[in-house]
């Protein structure tokens, strides 16, 4: 009983259910000690034991559906066609009269031998480790020739040529297909519960070191997916309780001045406290061609940190800049992006005016607690960067970010300005995946705490 | 592993003996629980794991706790959790006020002993002869989680709204989840002396680790459906009639699928038919239903939404209810 258990298991994890080997082991003793007769009870066992949230409730729920539904249906078919086989054609052509393994076994009309073959060459072909869809129908042909298709088909071709047994010939074409069927459908079924998850795990690991210019406009739900997973990581990594007293050392300075009215015997303690800031940010995105699908997923994920980092101002700009922190709180996520890019993204960049700007409005704002990110090329078409802003908003914030999404080799090569920018920030770095995202506003979210 | 799984249950407990067996008895107490309920308890019990258990408020969480122990016959031992709690609070405290109380009052004996020692090194060594009187058990106050170690009989510990605690507690009651024993600096590590059945309920206002959830059996219970929420009626409620019953039943079924702020629960269904049972109704109408309507929804806003549909509802569940009866 255990083989089929842990199968199912691999498949739930397929699908995304962080399953500990501890968890399998009582889901195994709690199907021992219940037994597995009852389909609906061990439904219930494996509920509790393996799944943790409602949400994956319900995916094992389907997948039990899937997995031992299907089983044993086939296994109540097969036990019917065993008992009752085809009466008329077993009598009116003896089976000795086909050479091929493969044919004798169509003939004899076994569906539960049929599946046990089925099943052995289907672990053989490989159907248990189907990365992408379009591998099924692959799959499915080796299967059958593993079962020794070649022979039958030789066989049958000649027969057809030599004109004899022709409507045997014509059955055995009919029930080859018909096993074929079954096995696409035994494919199909085995592809939904190993791999359709897998190929979902594969996408989001590509996408995820993928360079976010390249990512296909199909893939951006999915990009949109991502980016909110890793976001809710972090945040969950960061958003422990800010402050920590009534535990750990004692100070021994404040305990000893508030009892100093006692006459120095102690009454009050006093712990040493540590508050954790949450950081102020504001990010500032240069959203002109070249640049706005970075921006895109940097405002996105920004915003998506939420949770964690309550205070963020937002600024976008190509030739004029503006705050946009007030279109992420009142619109959707999609709503703003779209918004943005449509009335701000198609004017030439000015780093310059950007940031004489962007003084007007903020530099008042930053102080010793804000951290500046800015993301941009800084490619200034041949214009004066003001650089010399840029310094004043390095020396007043606690730290300054540039994200740069162009390789370093091309930074100062043509109208790039990189290098005046680049002495006047705590850390300058490219930034092109969202796997560089993570790791920065991890860094962000961690130099803060 | 089939050994290893039927080796759990040492001792088994008649009470305990098999998920029918626990739907029987808790049904004879007035609990009328569903197949994954029994099971759990069931599973709890013979694999020793605590059950977490989640769903909306007012479906009896907690109430499962306080049945579990009544069947039993042993003690309910409830930590109610909440921001902030604390090893102090939840685990175990030194009488400090017995502490200083019984130094001042034994300032003589102390004398005594401290007599014609030299030096404060020997005053020391003297002290060091008599132990640590002052950190003995008899000077701790336990709290419910070592309360629930200490008794004899295994009792059933319920941590009640576990997702109002801080992560840092949560963190804390994995030593006592998985190996039933907690330690105290002064005197060592403390086992349980029967491991208790524990629950843990949640309302879900946060998401709970995924240590805590690993180490738990996880129990959702939803709304019950309507036979089930019938039967629920009819054990708490024996005299309103049948009819009234899924008629009551079948109303609520019917706020449940509306968009209401807080939709109602069996408690509350439970409550209705009580007031309706000492109204000496026999029938719903429109007068009744309105003036009945706050027993069930808890929002003014809710009320208001509800009034003017309350004509439509009762002509809805007179359609329902002789299906659901042929």
């Amino acid at each position: 009983m255990d083989k089929p258990l842990v199968d199912f298991i691999q498949a739930l994890r397929h699908h995304g259910l962080p399953i500990s080997p501890a968890e399998t082991l009582d889901a195994l003793n709690a199907a021992a000690l219940l037994g597995v007769a009852e389909r609906e009870r061990l439904r219930a066992a494996l509920g509790l034991t393996l799944a943790k949230t409602v949400a994956h409730r319900g995916v094992l729920e389907q997948l039990f559906d899937q997995f031992f539904g299907l089983e044993t249906a086939s296994d109540a078919s097969a036990n019917a066609a065993t008992n009752s086989p085809a009466p008329n054609l077993t009598g009116a052509i003896p089976p000795e009269r086909i050479n091929a393994p493969l044919g004798q076994l169509l003939l004899k009309n076994s569906l539960a031998e049929q599946q046990r073959l089925m099943v052995t060459a289907a672990e053989a072909a490989g159907a248990q480790e189907m990365k992408l869809f379009l591998q099924k129908s692959r799959v499915s042909s080796k299967i059958l020739l593993a079962m020794g298709d070649r022979e039958l088909q030789l066989e049958l071709q000649g027969l057809q040529a030599e004109g004899q047994q022709l409507a045997l010939v014509v059955e055995l074409q009919t029930r080859r297909q018909q096993l074929l069927d079954r096995i696409k459908d035994y494919v199909e079924q085995q592809y939904f519960l190993y791999s359709s998850g897998r190929g979902q795990q594969l996408t989001e690991a590509t996408l995820y070191s993928a360079k976010l210019s390249h990512a296909e406009q199909v893939d951006q739900l999915q990009l949109k997916r991502l980016v909110q997973k890793i976001a809710k990581k972090l945040a969950s990594l960061h958003s422990r309780r800010r402050r920590v007293h009534q535990r750990g050392l004692l100070d021994v300075r404040k305990t000893i001045a508030a009892n100093a009215a006692f006459d120095g015997y102690l009454f009050h303690t006093r712990w040493k406290s540590t508050r954790i800031d949450r950081p102020k940010v504001m990010v500032i995105c240069d959203v002109s061609g070249s640049v706005a699908a970075y921006a895109r997923f940097l405002l996105l994920f920004v915003y998506s940190l939420q949770e964690v980092l309550p205070r963020v101002r937002s600024f976008v700009f190509s030739n004029q800049l503006a705050e946009v922190s007030n279109c992420f709180r009142d619109m959707s996520a999609d709503a703003a992006l779209a918004m943005i890019s449509e009335r701000w993204g198609n004017g030439s960049t000015d780093y310059g005016r950007a940031l004489v700007e962007f003084s007007d409005i903020a530099l008042a704002d930053i102080d010793h607690k804000t951290q500046v990110i800015m993301l941009g090329d800084a490619r200034n078409n041949y214009d004066d960067g003001h650089s010399e802003i840029w310094q004043t908003i390095y020396s007043r914030a606690q730290r300054v970010l540039w994200l740069n999404p162009e390789e370093r080799s091309r930074w100062n090569s043509g109208d790039s300005i990189m290098a005046s920018y680049a002495p006047y920030c705590s850390l300058l770095e490219p930034c092109n995946t969202l796997r560089d995202m993570e790791r920065i506003l991890g860094r962000l979210l961690k130099y803060s705490a | 592993m089939l050994k290893q799984g039927l080796s759990l249950s040492k001792s088994p407990n008649p009470l305990l003996a098999s998920p029918e067996v626990i739907k029987k008895h808790y049904e004879a107490l007035g609990y009328v629980c569903s197949d994954a309920i029994a099971t759990a308890v069931f599973l709890a019990t013979q694999l020793q794991k605590p059950i977490l258990i989640e769903g909306p408020p007012g479906v009896g969480k907690t109430e499962l706790a306080k049945k579990t122990a009544q069947h039993l016959a042993t003690q309910l031992i409830r930590l109610q959790c909440y921001e902030g709690l604390d090893e102090a609070k939840a685990l175990y405290e030194w009488k400090y006020g017995k502490q200083l109380l019984y130094t001042q009052l034994l300032k003589d004996q102390l004398g005594d002993v401290l007599r014609g020692a030299k030096g404060l090194e020997a005053s020391v060594e003297r002290l060091h002869q008599f132990g640590d009187i002052f950190y003995s058990e008899e000077f701790l106050e336990a709290r419910p989680l070592l309360q629930a170690m200490q008794q004899e009989q295994a009792p059933v510990l319920l941590i009640d709204e576990i997702d109002k605690s801080d992560q840092e507690f949560e963190a804390f009651l994995l030593e006592i989840l998985s190996d039933y024993q907690v330690s105290i600096p002064e005197i060592g590590t403390v086992k349980a002396r029967s491991r208790p059945i524990v629950m843990l309920t949640s309302n879900n206002t946060r998401e709970l680790g995924d240590a805590l959830k690993r180490r738990c059996l996880h129990l959702y219970i939803p709304f019950p459906g309507a036979e089930l929420e019938s039967r629920i009626v009819a054990s708490q409620v024996p005299e309103l009639s049948e009819v009234l019953r899924n008629s009551v039943v079948a109303f609520v079924e019917q706020l449940r699928t509306m968009a209401l702020k807080k939709v109602p629960a069996v408690s509350e269904t439970i409550d209705w038919a009580r007031a309706l049972v000492l109204l000496n109704v026999t029938e719903l109408d429109r007068q009744w239903v309105e003036d009945t309507l706050n027993l069930l929804l808890k929002f003014q806003d809710d009320i208001e939404l509800v009034q003017p549909e309350i004509n439509q509802l009762l002509v809805d569940i007179k359609q329902t209810i002789p299906r659901s009866n042929g």
